[in-house]
């Protein structure tokens, strides 16, 4: 489990993380997701004792990352591919690697595989695109088959094909009891890999939750004369209920038909019933932009 | 096709509980120098650095030997003078295991993996003194071995132990010197133009103009006087000095960088 308290980071009187809080449990695909500068790298950067931090911490199994035994076999880090040496072989580039975490030889050879790379294990990473220095980290991060795997923007670089393969090996590891964060600047890009949703902006954590719920993608709005009164009876009936503004009520996956019935049968006057579809990019415009 | 998913590979790797064995604890001091070491070789500038800091003294002693006629004397001076080019360019094989991993910025990979920056840096400060020492004593008793087959008249070898035995201390002094610097400047193209401009531009000018401050700062003079055999304390603590103040250097600049 990972635990991240009050992280904050001040570069003079600028603030880049500003008193950022999570918990990444065990078997879920957290997305981090924010705009470009929002501080998703230096969270993770200091998540990782790349960064000192200014105040805050952060825990992995209780202790800071540079405390761990041997971190590589614990988190899988991926933070920017193209930080490797463009005059060795992608294929010696793991192999240091795999020394340095103290995992077998062989396992080079199973993880070049796995991200496609074994055709050019020999060929010097000068010679990579971005799209496979991305596989090259995502195969350094696997090594170990860590239980902990952070990605930095991994799908930059990746055509379609390869980021749905990515969602796959994702889903699987938090199948597995993995726990994964993925950063992203692009919503569509994660988010049919994630469980939750972590929006950063301007360096503050703007929402944290269920995708779902996050994005309300299906729901129904709904205004009554009695606002207290339809709410206990939604709840009742086994919905959950968002107060919106001037009485407003939020329906997340319930259809109209549905919420009306609830309304009818408990003899509650509607003045407004309709269904709503918030755009992802809209929601995430509109938190984004808030902070 | 190299780039080709394959979905069945990444769904085991996927499905598999079999974790591989990964070791518990963190590398050990051994694991770490080697690591170091293989490092330094596994990239084209490393090995070529390596390649020319063994081969060069003793081909210009070739190239020497084939086209002059002057009589040499002493198989200790040309040991000694050629000992300095061989330990210059292990200066740059230090340089290039320290900044050369920040001006890459695979210092990323390295820390996340031993965030004990400490450690990586005494791994490397080690790790290029085997190098050196190494490729120092190849070079400097190929020099040797070249001055014995060539046809340079009567050669004294009067000295000729003292003479391998300081080229061997200096490049690993040098490749020290060389990573110490590196660390501290964490830029390669940076740390190399400083130190070959101090050395080779600063010094020689310091040594016309302020001899008694120039024998108390300059490695290469140093190196020369000891090779020589007339060398004493003053060049043993210049050396000394210089990779004491270098490390130190590398050492507070590596633990305090941000890794960006």
């Amino acid at each position: 489990m990972i635990e991240v308290s009050g992280l904050t980071k001040q570069y003079g009187s600028r603030t880049v993380v500003d008193d950022v809080s999570f918990v990444l449990e065990p078997g879920t695909v957290t997305g981090f997701l924010g705009p470009n500068g929002a501080g998703k790298s230096t969270t993770m950067r200091m998540m990782t004792g790349l960064v000192p931090a200014t105040s805050g911490t952060a825990l992995v199994d209780g202790r800071p990352y540079a405390e761990l035994p041997n971190p590589g076999a614990v988190v899988g880090t991926l933070l920017d591919a193209s930080a490797v040496h463009p005059g060795r072989t992608g294929r010696v580039h793991l192999q240091l690697l795999a020394a340095a975490i103290g995992v077998p030889g062989a396992r080079v050879d199973e993880v070049l595989e796995t991200v496609g790379l074994s055709g050019a294990a020999r060929r010097r990473i000068g010679g990579y695109s971005l799209g496979m220095r991305q596989r090259l980290g995502i195969a350094g991060a696997l090594l170990a088959d860590p239980p902990v795997l952070v990605f930095d923007e991994p799908a930059n670089g990746l055509d379609p094909e390869g980021i749905r393969w990515m969602r796959d090996l994702l889903r699987g590891h938090a199948a597995r009891g993995g726990t994964v964060l993925l950063s992203s600047h692009l919503l569509g890009e994660v988010e049919h890999t994630v469980d939750r949703l972590l929006v950063i902006g301007a360096g503050r954590i703007v929402a944290d939750g269920p995708v779902a719920e996050l994005l309300g993608d299906e729901g129904t709005a709904v205004r009554a004369a009695d606002p207290a009164a339809l709410t206990r009876a939604l709840e009742a009936a086994g919905f959950s209920v968002q107060h919106g503004p001037d009485g407003r009520l939020t329906v997340p996956g319930a259809e109209p038909g549905a919420v009306g019935a609830v309304a009818a049968a408990a003899g509650l006057a509607l003045t407004d019933l309709r269904p709503v579809s918030r755009g992802i990019e809209d929601v995430f415009f509109q938190l984004t932009a808030a902070s | 096709m190299s780039t080709t998913l394959t979905p069945s590979a990444a769904a085991s790797a996927a499905s598999s509980a079999v974790r591989p064995a990964a070791r518990e604890r963190g590398a050990s001091a051994a694991t770490l120098v080697a690591l170091e070491i293989r490092k330094s070789l596994s990239t084209r500038s490393g090995k070529t650095l390596a390649l020319a800091s063994a081969l060069l003294a003793p081909g210009i002693t070739a190239v020497m030997a084939a086209t002059s006629d002057d009589e040499l004397g002493s198989a200790a001076g040309p040991i000694g003078a050629l000992g300095l080019v061989t330990v210059l360019v292990l200066l740059a094989v230090g340089v290039l295991s320290t900044a050369g991993e920040w001006t890459h910025r695979t210092v990323q990979t390295t820390f996340l993996v031993v965030p004990q920056r400490g450690r990586v840096l005494a791994a490397k400060a080690v790790a290029v003194a085997l190098l050196g020492a190494v490729l120092a004593a190849v070079a400097a008793s190929a020099t040797a071995g070249v001055l014995a087959v060539a046809p340079v008249g009567d050669l004294s070898w009067d000295g000729v132990p003292q003479a391998l035995g300081v080229v061997v201390a200096a490049g690993a002094a040098f490749a020290v010197i060389g990573a110490g610097v590196g660390a501290a400047v964490a830029n390669s193209p940076a740390a190399l133009t400083g130190l070959y401009l101090t050395v080779l531009g600063v010094m020689p000018v310091l040594r016309l103009a302020q001899p008694g401050i120039a024998e108390k700062l300059d490695p290469a003079d140093a190196v020369l006087g000891l090779a020589a055999g007339h060398g004493g304390t003053t060049q043993v603590l210049v050396l000394t000095g210089w990779v004491v103040v270098s490390l130190v250097a590398g050492a507070v600049v590596t633990s305090r960088r941000a890794v960006a």
